[in-house]
């Protein structure tokens, strides 16, 4: 074992023992607690019928290993039938001018039969599906998906757009941030940059064209998400491979920082390899050498409302209170900082374990 | 179960919202105690506690005769229990079956992705049918088929059968003339998971759809799915009370709309019901006509993309950020969404109006009572005077479950008073002339008279507090509607938290189409009605 990672354990089992000793005011068992990181991450990359898997359930995984093979001009082609196939086979046509000619690719995935006829699907062109993580392949459904099992842990967000990716984490931004197109440069090829609160859609074109791999965002606008996605609809409908190019939005849609927690994660895992992963939409990480102290039992964190993205120490119950838009919710009293206690929703807060 | 015990909980546990309803009997008859409702996210052990702590402090006598302390979490439980709805993938021949099929689908509570072989190729539709969302499968045709769909009805059930071979998982409903293809499944256990199930045409039944109905809800339905018991529940209230009732829910994942009515003379009982899961107060991926519902009913200036990032949040944190703007944002999805149920469910329009309409729901879990009833007004337009009430305890689903009859009649009975928070009376007449008068209302009280004119296109308020009752008399200039035709009306209505609500505005409603004037005219019908919203 090495000296750092004693050091760890030991400032860990410090700060559950310091965790211990502070007992929070009533109430605070109202307040939903989840985990900051997921311990477990079973991955599900999702195939398309024609796909095809090049790995088998039980498989280990490294980071770059090729799990499938993705059919980017899948067509259906209707081939003549033969017993003992069954949808999701593969098939292997014949190599001849004649089939050439016909316009038969060689080979393709069987959907389904009618008639003495299967329906296959096929195409020319594909392009690897490398895996972003280690991790045990647990499953394989030709035409569904395939499930691995991960290691390390992960930082689960609201939603991720685009594919798998992988690469090195850099802080582009604090958690307040915003990335303008102009800050972008082929500095930052190859990483997964963190950008603070909010992107726009110009921003991500051009992060994928100076080669970086994925963005980190507390919130991305629908409109810009769409935008987003209607960019990259054209990217692959042309067809030279392209990167794999992810986003991984923590919080949702409205705009607000990056939370305290998810913040001090990503500025520990800064410099190091990490994975965005699509389903569930998720950071994946090595938790070697991490040192991430628990939070102390009386601390909540805001996570909507107009304070969301702050936290603060627990100061017990404060009933039922009108709030601005004439609504009365149940309340609990923050304090942050040295400030005096502030009433909140108890719905726009919550706990980390 | 309510025989023996002093106490027990009546639990709601939905995709959102958990809420717990404390019911004791005191000394006779059961009383609702105290009722909490919070996050989903919460542990219910969280909620209880909290509860029981409450109304101890309330009412510490009481509380010692019930023994409520640490034996109170011992206490009997009525639970219902709400998920989101699964995903019924709906594929016909051609177009013309599809929209016979989807419709019924559709008023069953489960989540319709639809699609034809008229209009998608075989691999659009594989993949449709792949997508782990869907979680059922109906393949439909008529019986007997149309000519437009005979040809295609082998290649539908090859393609199919292919996917049920990839998703052994997957349970297959085969419809109307479909179901003569069920050799093609054959290697398909007849129950349990990837079931082949066969079912009837989408007209069978009288009226139409409703042998396809209840083959779709037995297959969706948990054993407590809360949505059953409420429409049970309603039908139990309205023989209780003696009254025709239609109750509204509307949740985070769906909205249900039962319409009940007592037996009377020789017309027997009668109970209609539809879960809608189009009717979502946020639905998962909001299309336009979602975004355009909600930006019609905003009293605030939003663009609809912006309005679609709300919906997103809300349907991401259900409770969260529900102050300020985000009040009556959650209003406006709601008065989308009841609108989305209504226009799903014109069966339901077409029975004789309901004495009282009932509202529940975690839609409205943060509005006032007022607002709530205008916006159940601003939707439900009829002609006639309704008492709105609220199930503010959401205590109907739970009750729902009690399997006696007569056991749930009698608590249903003792607790109406309780758990139906009045809301208001709407007086809802139509066919008034524009102009400035259309005539007069005078009320009459047990604390005296009042008396105001009428002016078309607005809406007047008469304070008349819950418990109480009033005779209204109406006389107009012009012959109007109001159950019947006629000029003078006498009408007995009862008090609520909103009043009187004489709501002179047209049938159906009209707003203006620039927006800006329409969001000041909701604005100010909204604020009249909820003081300090817009502050």
């Amino acid at each position: 074992m090495s000296a750092t990672a004693r050091g760890s354990r030991a400032s860990s089992r410090a700060a559950a023992a310091e965790a211990e000793a502070i007992r929070p005011a009533p109430g605070i068992d109202l307040i939903p607690r989840r985990p900051l990181l997921q311990r477990q991450v079973d991955a599900w990359i999702a195939l398309s019928p024609g796909d095809r898997p090049l790995v088998a359930a039980g498989d280990s995984v490294v980071p770059g290993t090729p799990l499938a093979e993705h059919l980017r001009d899948a067509r259906l082609v209707e081939v003549a039938g033969s017993g003992g196939l069954r949808p999701g086979d593969r098939w292997r046509g014949e190599e001849s001018d004649a089939a050439r000619r016909r316009g038969h690719p060689p080979e393709g995935e069987l959907l389904f039969e009618s008639g003495g006829r299967w329906w296959v699907v096929a195409g020319e062109h594909s392009q690897p599906i490398d895996s972003p993580v280690s991790g045990i392949v647990r499953e394989v459904r030709p035409g569904l998906g395939i499930g691995l099992r991960a290691g390390g842990a992960a930082l689960e967000g609201a939603l991720a757009l685009g594919g798998l990716a992988r690469g090195r984490l850099e802080l582009a931004t604090g958690a307040d941030g915003e990335l303008l197109p102009r800050a972008l440069d082929v500095g930052a090829a190859g990483a997964i940059l963190v950008v603070g609160a909010r992107i726009d859609a110009e921003s991500l074109t051009r992060a994928r064209a100076m080669g970086v791999r994925g963005v980190i965002v507390a919130t991305l606008a629908s409109k810009d998400r769409r935008d987003h996605l209607a960019s990259e609809g054209r990217q692959h409908a042309a067809l030279h491979r392209l990167p794999s190019f992810a986003v991984l939005v923590l919080h949702g849609s409205i705009r607000r920082p990056i939370s305290v927690p998810a913040m001090a994660l990503l500025e520990a895992l800064a410099g190091r390899d990490v994975a965005i992963i699509g389903k569930p939409p998720a950071l994946v990480f090595d938790t070697e050498g991490l040192d991430l102290p628990p939070d102390a039992p009386d601390v909540v964190h805001v996570r909507s409302g107009p304070l969301a993205g702050q936290s603060g120490k627990w100061a017990g119950l404060a009933g039922l209170r009108r709030f601005p838009g004439a609504t009365h919710l149940e309340a609990g009293f923050v304090r942050f900082g040295e400030g005096p206690p502030v009433a909140v929703p108890l719905a726009d807060l919550e706990r980390l374990t | 179960m309510t025989r023996d015990p002093r106490a027990f909980f009546a639990l709601d546990l939905g995709a959102a919202t958990t809420s717990a309803a404390l019911l004791g009997r005191v000394p006779d008859r059961w009383r609702l105690l105290g009722s909490l409702s919070c996050s989903s996210e919460v542990p219910l052990v969280a909620v209880l506690a909290r509860l029981v702590e409450r109304f101890a402090a309330a009412d510490p006598e009481l509380a010692l005769v019930l023994g409520a302390g640490p034996a109170a979490a011992s206490w009997p439980r009525l639970t219902v229990h709400s998920v989101p709805p699964a995903g019924l993938a709906v594929v016909a021949v051609s177009e013309r079956a599809l929209g016979a099929l989807a419709d019924v689908a559709a008023l069953t509570g489960w989540r319709v992705i639809a699609g034809s072989a008229e209009r998608l190729d075989p691999l659009s539709m594989t993949k449709m049918l792949l997508d782990p969302d869907v979680s059922s499968v109906l393949v439909g045709a008529g019986e007997p088929p149309g000519a437009d769909e005979r040809g295609g009805l082998g290649d539908l059930a090859a393609l199919a059968a292919a996917v049920a071979i990839r998703r052994p998982e997957l349970p297959i409903i085969l419809a109307g003339a479909m179901a003569d293809q069920g050799p093609r499944f054959e290697a398909r256990p007849a129950q349990g998971p990837g079931a082949v199930v066969l079912a009837p045409a989408a007209a069978a039944g009288v009226p139409p759809g409703t042998a396809l109905r209840a083959t779709l809800e037995g297959l969706r339905g948990l054993a407590d799915d809360a949505r059953r018991s409420f429409a049970r529940a309603t039908a139990t209230l309205a023989e209780a009370l003696d009254r025709r009732i239609e109750a509204i829910d509307i949740g985070i994942d769906g909205g249900v709309r039962v319409v009940a009515s007592p037996r009377a003379g020789q017309e027997p009982a009668m109970t209609a019901a539809a879960v809608v899961a189009d009717a979502a107060l946020a639905p998962p991926d909001p299309d336009e006509e979602v975004v355009d519902g909600v930006v019609g009913w905003s009293t605030l200036p939003a663009d609809r993309h912006r309005m679609r990032d709300r919906l997103r949040e809300l349907r991401r944190l259900p409770w969260g950020d529900a102050t300020g703007d985000g009040a009556p944002f959650r209003l406006s999805a709601a008065r989308a969404a009841l609108e989305r149920l209504v226009a799903a469910t014109p069966d339901l329009d077409a029975l004789p109006p309901a004495d009282m309409l009932v509202i529940a729901g975690g839609a409205w879990a943060v509005a006032p009572g007022p607002a709530i009833a205008l916006a159940a007004a601003d939707v439900i337009r009829r002609p006639g005077v309704t008492q709105i009430v609220f199930d503010h305890a959401r205590l109907l689903a739970p009750l729902g479950t009690i399997e006696d009859h007569d056991e749930r009649r009698v608590l249903l009975a003792d607790l109406a008073g309780d758990l139906l928070a009045p809301l208001g009376t709407v007086v809802m007449p139509q066919g008034m002339r524009g102009g400035r008068n259309a005539g007069r209302l005078l009320v009459h009280g047990a604390t005296g008279s009042s008396e105001l004119d009428l002016v078309p296109g607005g809406i007047e308020l008469v304070d008349l507090p819950p418990g109480e009752s009033a005779v209204a008399e109406f006389e107009f200039r012009d012959q109007v509607r109001l159950g019947t035709r006629g000029k003078h009306f006498a009408v007995d209505v009862a008090g609520g938290l909103g009043g009187l609500i004489v709501d002179l505005r047209d049938i159906p409603l009209r707003l203006p189409d620039r927006a800006e004037r329409r969001r000041e005219l909701l604005a100010a019908w909204q604020e009249a009605l909820w003081a300090g919203v817009s502050g």
